[in-house]
C-alpha cells in the first residue's frame, strides 16, 4: 500500500468510524514520506556520474595505455569492488554491498576478456568464460542476495550463446554448472522470481543445443520437462509452480503451433524424432513427474501433461489439427475445472483465456475455407462475445459464492448488504 | 548457507577474490609465455581495411590461409561446417606460411612445419573456408596501422604455444608507410 493511497483514503476511514484519528496519525507515521528517500538517491546518482567519467577517460585511452597499467587497472577495480561490497555489508547496507559484489563479478568477466584481448589470445578455449560462471555460482552461495543468485544464470546463458554462436560448440560444463549449481541453490532457498529466471535460462541453453545439433525441435521438450518434473518434487508449491511456468508456456505454444500449422505433413515431418527413443524418454519423465506430484499431493496438476501428447506422430492433415484442438480444449477445461475447485481468481482468468484461444483457433481453422468472409468475421465475433460473457458470468458467480461462504464462516455476523461482486475478468 | 559475517565466511570471500586475481594474472602469463616459448610463423593476409578503426579498436584480418582447396582435406569423413580442425602449415625461417593439409585430428609437425587450430566456416565445391580466431587484431596505440594509410599490405607474426594456444605477436607493413598528410 502506498503512502499516497493512505493519505487520500484515510480521512474517509476516520469519517466512517473504521479507525480513530489517533490511529490514522500512527498509520501515517509508520509509512514515512517518499521524499526523504529520494534525497538519499542523490549521492548514488552523483557517484554514478563520477564513475562514468572515470570509465570514459579509461575507455578512450585504453589502447594507448601501457600493458602493466591496463592489467593493474583491471585488477585494482576488481579488488576494490569486492572490498567495497564487504565494507558496505559490514555496515549493514545490504543493497549497495550486494550491488558492489555483483559489480566485482562483472569486472572479473571483463578482466578475463580484456586481458585475452590485451595479449591477442585466441578465444577458442572457453576456460576463461567457464571460470566466470564458476565464480558466479560460488558467490551466489556465499551471499544471500537475489542479484547474486540471478547473475550466474544470466552469465551462463550469455556464455552458452557465445560458445554456440561464435565457437560452434555446446558447453555441457556451463549447462551443468547452472543446472546443478544454481539449481541446488534454488532447491535449498526457493524463490519464485529465481525459479522462473532459472527455468528460462536453462530452456534458452536447451534451445541453443537443439539448434546447434540440428536435432528435431521436439527433443527440446525432454530437458524442458525435466525442469518441470524438478518443480513437482519441490516441497514449496509456489516455487515449484514458478519453475514449471516457462516449460509449460513453451509446451503450450508448441501445441498451438501444431494446431495452426500441423496440417502440412512437411511441418509435422520436421517434428518426428525416433519413436522409441523419444517416447521412452518422455515416459520416464512422466513417471518421474507423477511420482513427485503424488509425494507432494499435487496430482490435480496432472492434466498439464496433456500438452505433451505426441500428436505429431499422427499423419499430417486435418486429423492432426483436430486432435491437437481436442487436446487444447481438454487442457483449457482442466485448468478451468481446477480453478473452480480452488476458487483462485488468477487461475480462472488463465483458464478463460486458454479456452477462448482454443475456440478462436478452432473457428479459424475449421470455417475459414467454407464461409463468406463477412459472415465469417460476424459469426466469429458473436461467438467470442457470447463465450466471454458466459465465462465471465460463471466466474463471477463462482467467486461471489466463494466470498459469501467465507463470510458465512466468519465468527462475527456480517452486515445484511450482499458482498459486492468481484471485478469481472478480462 | 553462510551469510553472516563470520571469520570463515570472510576467509572464503578473500580466497575467492584471490583466485580471481590469480586467474587473470594466469591469462596474462599465458600470453607472455606463448611469445616466449612458442613457435613463430608469418601469415599473409589481404590488404587491411582500416575504416573500422574509426569506430572500433580492432581491424579484421583476412588470411590467405583462410581458404584451402578441398584436396588438402585429410579426414576420414567429409568436412562439416563448424568442425574443429588442425591446419598443417609449411613454414620457412622468414617466409610466409602455406597450408599443407587440413586434419580432423591433432598431429605432430615435422621440422619446418607448424600446426594451427582452426574451424571450418563453410564448405564450398572446391574449397574450404577456415577461421583461426586470429581474425581480430586489437591495434595497439603505437602501431603503424594507426597512421591511417588506406588498405596497407601487411604480414602477421603469429606465435603458437607448445600447448596449442596461438596469438598475434605483431602486424608488419610490407612497404614503408608513406607519411600521413
Amino acid at each position: 500500500m502506498s503512502r499516497k493511497f493512505l493519505e487520500t483514503e484515510s480521512p474517509a476511514w476516520v469519517a466512517e468510524g473504521l479507525i480513530s484519528e489517533a490511529q490514522r496519525a500512527r498509520l501515517l507515521a509508520r509509512y514515512p514520506s517518499d521524499a526523504v528517500q529520494a534525497v538519499g538517491l542523490l549521492p548514488l546518482l552523483g557517484s554514478i556520474l563520477v564513475g562514468l567519467s572515470a570509465l570514459s577517460v579509461v575507455a578512450a585511452n585504453w589502447q594507448s595505455l601501457p600493458t602493466q597499467l591496463r592489467l593493474g587497472l583491471l585488477l585494482g577495480s576488481l579488488m576494490s569492488a569486492y572490498a567495497g561490497g564487504e565494507y558496505f555489508l559490514r555496515r549493514g547496507n545490504r543493497r549497495v554491498g550486494h550491488g558492489l559484489i555483483g559489480l566485482g563479478l562483472v569486472l572479473f568477466g571483463a578482466s578475463i576478456i580484456l586481458t585475452s584481448q590485451l595479449y591477442q589470445l585466441v578465444g577458442y578455449d572457453i576456460s576463461g568464460l567457464l571460470a566466470w560462471v564458476v565464480v558466479g555460482v560460488l558467490l551466489s552461495y556465499l551471499y544471500n542476495s537475489q542479484t547474486l543468485i540471478l547473475l550466474p544464470i544470466l552469465i551462463g546463458a550469455a556464455v552458452q550463446t557465445y560458445c554456440t554462436q561464435a565457437l560452434g560448440i555446446f558447453s555441457y560444463a556451463t549447462m551443468g554448472l547452472v543446472a546443478l549449481g544454481s539449481g541446488y541453490r534454488w532447491w535449498r532457498r526457493p524463490d519464485t522470481l529465481m525459479a522462473s529466471v532459472l527455468a528460462v535460462g536453462l530452456l534458452w541453453q536447451a534451445a541453443l543445443w537443439v539448434a546447434l545439433s540440428h536435432s528435431k525441435i521436439t527433443w527440446f521438450f525432454i530437458p524442458a520437462m525435466l525442469i518441470y518434473a524438478a518443480g513437482d518434487w519441490h516441497r514449496d508449491r509456489a516455487a515449484g509452480r514458478a519453475l514449471q511456468g516457462p516449460p509449460l508456456v513453451a509446451a503450450y505454444l508448441f501445441a498451438l503451433g501444431l494446431a495452426l500449422f500441423g496440417e502440412t505433413d512437411q511441418y509435422a515431418g520436421l517434428l518426428r524424432p525416433p519413436v522409441l527413443a523419444y517416447l521412452g524418454a518422455l515416459a520416464a519423465l512422466f513417471a518421474l513427474s507423477v511420482a513427485g506430484k503424488r509425494q507432494q499431493g499435487r496430482l490435480a496438476s496432472l492434466p498439464d501433461w496433456l500438452l505433451l501428447l505426441p500428436g505429431f506422430y499422427l499423419p499430417g492433415g486435418l486429423p492432426l489439427a483436430i486432435a491437437t484442438l481436442v487436446v487444447l480444449y481438454a487442457h483449457a477445461g482442466s485448468v478451468l475445472a481446477r480453478a473452480h475447485r480452488s476458487g483462485e481468481a488468477e487461475q480462472l482468468t488463465l483458464g478463460t483465456v486458454l479456452f477462448i484461444i482454443a475456440t478462436m483457433v478452432a473457428y479459424f481453422k475449421l470455417t475459414w475455407a467454407f464461409l463468406d468472409k463477412s459472415l465469417f468475421f460476424l459469426i466469429g465475433g458473436v461467438l467470442l462475445l457470447s463465450l466471454s460473457w458466459y465465462l465471465r458470468r460463471r466466474n463471477a458467480s463462482r467467486l461471489a459464492a466463494g466470498v459469501a461462504s467465507a463470510a458465512g464462516n466468519a465468527p462475527t455476523p456480517t452486515p445484511a448488504s450482499p458482498p459486492s461482486p468481484p471485478e469481472p475478468l478480462a | 548457507m553462510p551469510t553472516r559475517h563470520t571469520p570463515s565466511h570472510r576467509l572464503l570471500v578473500r580466497l575467492l577474490v584471490a583466485a580471481q586475481v590469480l586467474y587473470v594474472l594466469g591469462v596474462a602469463g599465458a600470453g607472455y609465455a606463448t611469445t616466449a616459448y612458442g613457435q613463430h610463423i608469418w601469415l599473409a593476409t589481404a590488404p587491411v581495411e582500416l575504416h573500422s578503426l574509426q569506430y572500433e579498436s580492432f581491424v579484421r584480418l583476412r588470411y590467405t590461409a583462410a581458404e584451402a582447396p578441398l584436396t588438402a582435406w585429410r579426414g576420414a569423413s567429409p568436412p562439416q561446417r563448424r568442425q574443429a580442425v588442425y591446419v598443417l602449415l609449411n613454414t620457412g625461417p622468414d617466409s610466409l606460411a602455406t597450408v599443407a593439409g587440413v586434419y580432423a585430428k591433432t598431429l605432430k609437425p615435422n621440422p619446418g612445419q607448424a600446426v594451427l587450430r582452426g574451424w571450418v566456416t563453410e564448405v564450398y565445391n572446391h574449397t574450404l573456408g577456415l577461421r583461426y580466431n586470429l581474425e581480430r587484431y586489437y591495434v595497439p596505440g603505437d602501431s603503424p596501422l594507426r597512421l591511417g594509410k588506406t588498405s596497407p599490405a601487411v604480414r602477421v607474426r603469429v606465435s603458437i604455444a607448445p600447448w596449442g594456444q596461438a596469438r598475434i605477436e605483431r602486424v608488419e607493413l610490407l612497404k614503408k608507410p608513406t607519411a600521413a598528410r
